[in-house]
């Protein structure tokens, strides 16, 4: 066994996400929902008020769309896309009757954990790139672009304001990064990769309804989903180091644990298909 | 795979649970380890007179932190009321929420209210005070008064000011003691309680933590009668004694905003006051028992109060019938003769201010 060996199999990981159709479709839908975003409020207009508010500058700065377009989808379509190969990185290898042979090659079951645990980290920065790049394509192809205005309203130069959205996809994908852990852990407790996936997105709605009840606000903490909206200290002057940095820490701890939980579960599984 | 090979691995979750568990509970382990902080011993009235004569002089040294805002007031019907809308003012009134604050000198001054995608800036620069208000997308402009800014926002108030409010409060009416010392956001502090002496008072006692250094009033707390928990609070979760940017206190409307000329609301005292005069309004007994009469139309009322109204109880005694709200540290009474009482006071109170007219 080489000392490359460990990123080799990784490389064939990523190689094998990558070419399947299902998941090329599942970026290309990422891909398409900024664009449907702006091609709609480019019809709609503004006049939104409310949360949506800050929506409405995407009429006169069409970087604006790319936040817009991360606040569309990071309730349901970006989790859903990494749920999906998140779920389907264990229990679809047994599935298919695969993980017997995985599991013949020297690496060892931690190692081949590990290595599935990098794929899907990997794919859900390449998730958020995926929407930051449509998102910035469509806003400059069908809007101005200018200086941002933030929520705190004051107005940043243009070159800031693409910072910000780097700001926010890399913030997202660690969110997504974490989720993927959760959905790892899931993956390894059934044999249905289509029963983990759903699982999964099941537990997301869960927590959203849970954080949207304010008698139960002691526990919003706790709860994956709501450090997601956290991105939006990206668009306050001073940016809201502090709380994203809190959501970081959050995220590591569902990654600790839940990664901790496929780790005991996988490698004293008893692999039979 | 033998069954104790498995029962160890599951204790490697169990571990990271236990190690999360930690590192969330840390931060009160750590305070209870390292106990209550010791502090040069002063007297009440030692402490009041230093405090007094620190920021009497109404100059405060330039900071900035976060204020943390908890109120559980126990008002039926509110929290359902402000949770329809998390970024308005009104949802201060329950839950818990973060407020930023830069303080540079007198007349700088930036307070943020984050919401969901949202934000709220009161920013005073000099002459100028803006209300920002990014859900409309709105900014307000204010002519600064000559004295200390009035903010539009009664409810969030900054800890120098609530401690004001309850130092004017006290009285014969009040015991002032000095409790244990306290740690508030991570700096020793002395702890001044004020205990209403009134039989008739919900009130338990007003907790005012003042900086061991700086002298500066970091937290308050206002405990009802028999509650474990504050029913409201607000305090620095972080602070630092440093200059903010000059930044924050600059505020260009951004293009595309509406920007409207704003009056500043009269003062609620002042008003209470006007209407006193017209002897609309009146106010039976004094200090922490003191109790607001006033004439009431439920019509009048905006449509939100109807929740908190619906779940008045109907109460008749000697003194006439009507309807009770009863709150954790506030007794509302709603006479079928059209008054409304209130006051910090037992209902009991009430029906006896009812009775004397």
């Amino acid at each position: 066994m080489s000392r490359r060996d460990p990123l080799r199999l990784l490389r064939s990981e990523v190689g094998l996400t990558f070419r399947r159709p299902r998941n090329l479709a599942l970026l290309g839908v990422l891909a398409v929902v900024p664009v449907l975003v702006g091609v709609g409020l480019r019809i709609a207009g503004d006049g939104a008020e409310g949360p949506q508010a800050f929506l409405s500058q995407v009429a006169g700065n069409g970087v604006v769309l790319t936040f817009a377009a991360f606040f569309v989808m990071v309730p349901l379509i970006l989790p859903l896309a990494v749920a999906v190969v998140a779920g389907d990185a264990i229990a679809g290898e047994a599935n298919l009757g695969t993980l017997r042979y995985l599991l013949t090659a020297p690496a060892g079951r931690t190692h081949l954990l590990a290595v599935k645990y990098g794929n899907i980290v990997i794919f859900a920065f390449t998730a958020c790139l995926v929407v930051a790049v449509a998102g910035l394509a469509a806003g400059f192809a069908l809007f101005p672009v200018g200086p941002v205005t933030l929520l705190s309203g004051t107005t940043v130069p243009l070159a800031d304001g693409l910072l910000r959205i780097g700001l926010v996809a890399l913030y997202t994908a660690a969110g997504m990064a974490a989720l993927g852990a959760l959905a790892l852990a899931v993956s390894t407790l059934t044999e249905a990769p289509i029963g983990a996936i759903a699982a999964t997105v099941v537990l997301l709605v869960v927590a959203q309804v849970l954080q949207a009840i304010p008698a139960l606000s002691a526990i919003k903490p706790y709860l994956l989903t709501s450090w997601w909206n956290v991105a939006d200290g990206a668009l306050r002057d001073p940016i809201g180091f502090d709380r994203m940095g809190e959501g970081l820490l959050a995220y590591l701890a569902y990654v600790v644990i839940f990664g901790s939980i496929a780790w005991a579960r996988f490698t004293g599984k008893d692999v039979t298909a | 795979m033998p069954k104790r090979a498995r029962a160890v691995r599951w204790g490697v979750p169990v571990a990271a649970v236990a190690v999360v568990a930690v590192a969330v509970g840390s931060g009160p382990v750590i305070a209870a380890v390292q106990g209550d902080p010791v502090l040069p011993e002063r007297t009440a009235e030692q402490l009041l007179a230093d405090v007094t004569a620190r920021w009497g002089s109404g100059t405060l040294p330039p900071m900035s932190g976060t204020i943390i805002e908890t109120a559980s007031l126990g008002v039926p019907g509110l929290s359902a009321l402000a949770g329809e809308s998390t970024a308005s003012p009104l949802s201060l009134l329950a839950g818990s929420h973060q407020v930023k604050i830069w303080y540079g000198a007198e007349d700088r001054l930036r307070l943020a209210l984050p919401g969901p995608m949202s934000e709220h800036d009161l920013i005073v620069n000099g002459e100028q005070t803006w209300w920002w208000d990014s859900a409309a997308n709105t900014a307000v402009r204010f002519r600064t008064p000559a004295e200390p800014a009035p903010t539009p926002l009664p409810t969030v108030i900054t800890p120098q000011d609530a401690a004001e409010r309850a130092l004017a409060a006290a009285g014969d009416s009040t015991g002032v003691t000095v409790g244990n010392d306290a740690t508030v956001a991570g700096r020793a502090a002395y702890e001044l309680v004020l205990t209403p002496k009134a039989a008739t008072s919900l009130i338990r006692d007003v907790r005012l933590a003042v900086d061991g250094e700086t002298l500066i009033p970091l937290r308050v707390q206002l405990y009802a009668k028999g509650a474990a928990e504050p029913a409201f609070e607000v305090g620095f979760d972080s602070v630092t004694f440093s200059r903010p940017a000059p930044e924050n206190f600059d505020f260009t409307p951004p293009p595309g905003a509406t920007v409207k000329d704003g009056e500043i609301p009269a003062l609620p005292r002042e008003r209470v006051a006007a209407a006193a005069k017209d002897e609309e309004v009146k106010v039976v007994g004094s200090g922490w028992s003191a109790v607001v009469v006033a004439p009431f139309d439920a019509a009048q009322l905006p449509e939100a109060a109807t929740t908190v109204l619906s779940s008045a109880t109907p109460v008749s005694g000697d003194w006439g019938s009507g309807r009770l709200i009863r709150t954790k540290v506030v007794s509302v009474l709603l006479t079928d003769d059209g008054r409304v009482l209130a006051g910090a006071v037992t209902p009991e109170a009430l029906y006896q201010a009812a009775g004397t007219r």
